[in-house]
């Protein structure tokens, strides 16, 4: 019940939907660690830098969705139409 | 034109119309932010001009239509340009039509590139013999641009009033990174300003969660419920003229001519006004709303494709919302495209009209079929499994990273200022127009004081 409480007190609205505040940092510190990991393993020579370190904030992108789930509920029905 | 390249125009098309039929379904993602990174990567990485072209504009018709289907099936917008429709597709969801109003959004996405396509590449033409004319006085007016987007937005005297501090901090931070040369004198920093300024609203509010007492007055957000009825698929909604009927053609059509006129003008602010004009006088609601749809997503297609192609094809400069933002880095991606030798000084018109055909005509097949048959399931897929954290993540990421490719470590810094700023600004209506005509005219306005 605590647990519950909290998990839904520290939940805000940013660019139209809902977060929790943990999972985001928790996403930003991972999206920024991907991308510019990316960026910095890169052979340097021009484009491939600006390349991984898109495929890095891709890389985290997808890893992000795996850990986090989104505060959305959802409910889906057949019509009868 | 050979074959090769035709065949590699059209896998550019299909990529870019499947990467942003999911992109633009995710909510919150704003049009600029998810088109100028990807396109920017292509330029750099010397991917030939038409094809480039070709991608962008199969992009920007699949982002576009996809960002409007979130609004139809769950009622919240997908981007900036779709917010105008939300509260007509929450209508005409209410009378349990949420798939009609599906189909009427392709429908309208279509009608929209059938006009703009044509219109623009014969106004661009006509504009041709005024280039060097307007060329001349590119700087003052995108200044005058900035001044009459102010004029036009809700809060004239703020935004009116904005404009030369906005100015000067520009100028300031590029000032201070050759004077303790971060970068070689003379060198501009530009597309992490513009970045900045794209989630200025985002870094103003992850500053604010920084605040103990405002994050505690911010808390209070219940999860979002998403209803979504599933409508069983028929094989006559494929035919766009049983979706809609003949006003709807006639209106979108007209309103979509109109808006190829009005290139230098806000797309989302010429959709809202031009759109609620010719809704408005339908008295039924559901017919006005349907109508209100169907107008909409034919001029946010119409509103970007002009303003891509008219200043692309006719001046070489971005002097439109459109070409200043998403479409930046067809104009500007040094070292490959400067000012002066970008697509506009590549291309042939015969190139413009191929990229162009070829770019619009597979996107808005390929997003018709899937808007109409598929789209009900990515919505699923894409409200169930991507979390909203993951996309801010993303961009936090991406600014991060031009950040540092710009002007190295201290620009990290640079860019969070200049986000809070225009993040402040846009929080009391100053429209991201304004602010990114500001961010062109600023050389130029700080150097009348020199």
């Amino acid at each position: 019940m605590t647990l519950q409480r909290r998990d839904q007190s520290d939940t805000i609205e940013i660019w139209d939907d809902v977060v929790r505040i943990r999972d985001l940092i928790l996403a930003i510190i991972i999206n920024s660690l991907t991308t510019l990991g990316g960026y910095f393993a890169a052979p340097d020579d021009p484009p491939m830098p600006l390349l991984f370190g898109l495929i890095g904030a891709v890389t985290g992108f997808i890893l992000s969705s795996f850990i986090i789930k989104p505060k959305r509920t959802f409910e889906e029905n057949e019509s009868e139409r | 034109m050979d074959l090769v390249l035709i065949a590699e125009m059209i896998g550019a098309a299909i990529a870019a119309a499947m990467i942003y039929t999911i992109i633009g379904i995710i909510p919150g993602t704003d049009e600029t932010a998810v088109l100028v990174p990807v396109t920017l990567i292509l330029v750099l990485a010397g991917v030939q001009p038409i094809i480039i072209l070709c991608f962008f504009i199969s992009a920007i018709i699949a982002n576009n239509l996809m960002d409007a289907v979130p609004a139809a099936v769950a009622g919240i917008p997908g981007g900036v340009m779709t917010s105008p429709m939300v509260e007509h597709a929450q209508l005409l969801k209410k009378y349990g039509l949420a798939g009609q109003s599906l189909r009427k959004m392709a429908a309208g996405s279509l009608i929209g590139v059938l006009v703009s396509v044509p219109v623009s590449l014969l106004l661009a033409s006509s504009l041709i013999p005024f280039a060097h004319l307007i060329q001349a006085y590119a700087n003052p007016l995108f200044f005058i641009g900035a001044i009459v987007l102010a004029l036009l937005s809700k809060n004239k005297a703020l935004a009116l009033a904005s404009i030369l501090p906005f100015a000067l901090l520009i100028e300031g931070m590029r000032h201070l990174y050759w004077g303790v040369e971060a970068i070689p004198r003379g060198t501009t920093v530009f597309i992490s300003f513009f970045l900045g300024i794209t989630i200025g609203p985002v870094i103003l509010t992850l500053f604010e969660l920084l605040d103990k007492e405002k994050r505690e007055s911010m808390i209070h957000a219940e999860p979002r419920t998403i209803v979504l009825k599933k409508d069983r698929f028929e094989w006559k909604w494929l035919n766009p003229f049983k979706i809609v009927n003949k006003r709807e053609w006639v209106t979108s059509g007209v309103a979509s001519l109109i808006s190829c006129f009005t290139f230098i003008l806000s797309p989302v602010g010429v959709t809202i006004f031009l759109g609620e004009l010719f809704a408005r006088r339908r008295k039924n609601p559901v017919e006005r709303s349907s109508l209100a749809i169907v107008t909409m997503n034919a001029l946010a297609n119409a509103t970007y494709i002009s303003g891509t192609l008219i200043p692309l094809i006719a001046l070489g400069i971005p002097l439109s919302p459109v070409a200043i933002g998403p479409a930046h880095a067809l104009f500007d991606a040094p070292p490959v495209f400067t000012a002066t030798r970008n697509m506009h000084h590549l291309l042939t018109t015969g190139d413009f009209i191929w990229a162009t055909v070829i770019g619009a005509g597979i996107a808005i097949i390929m997003t018709y079929v899937i808007t109409v048959k598929y789209a009900q399931s990515i919505c699923a897929f894409v409200f169930k499994h991507i979390p909203h954290e993951a996309i801010l993540g993303l961009f936090c990421g991406f600014v991060l990273l031009l950040a540092y490719m710009d002007a190295g470590w201290i620009n990290i810094g640079g860019v969070l200022l200049i986000g809070l700023v225009a993040g402040m600004l846009h929080r009391w209506g100053v429209n991201y127009g304004i602010l990114f005509m500001t961010l062109y005219a600023a050389p130029w306005l700080v150097g009348l004081f020199g």
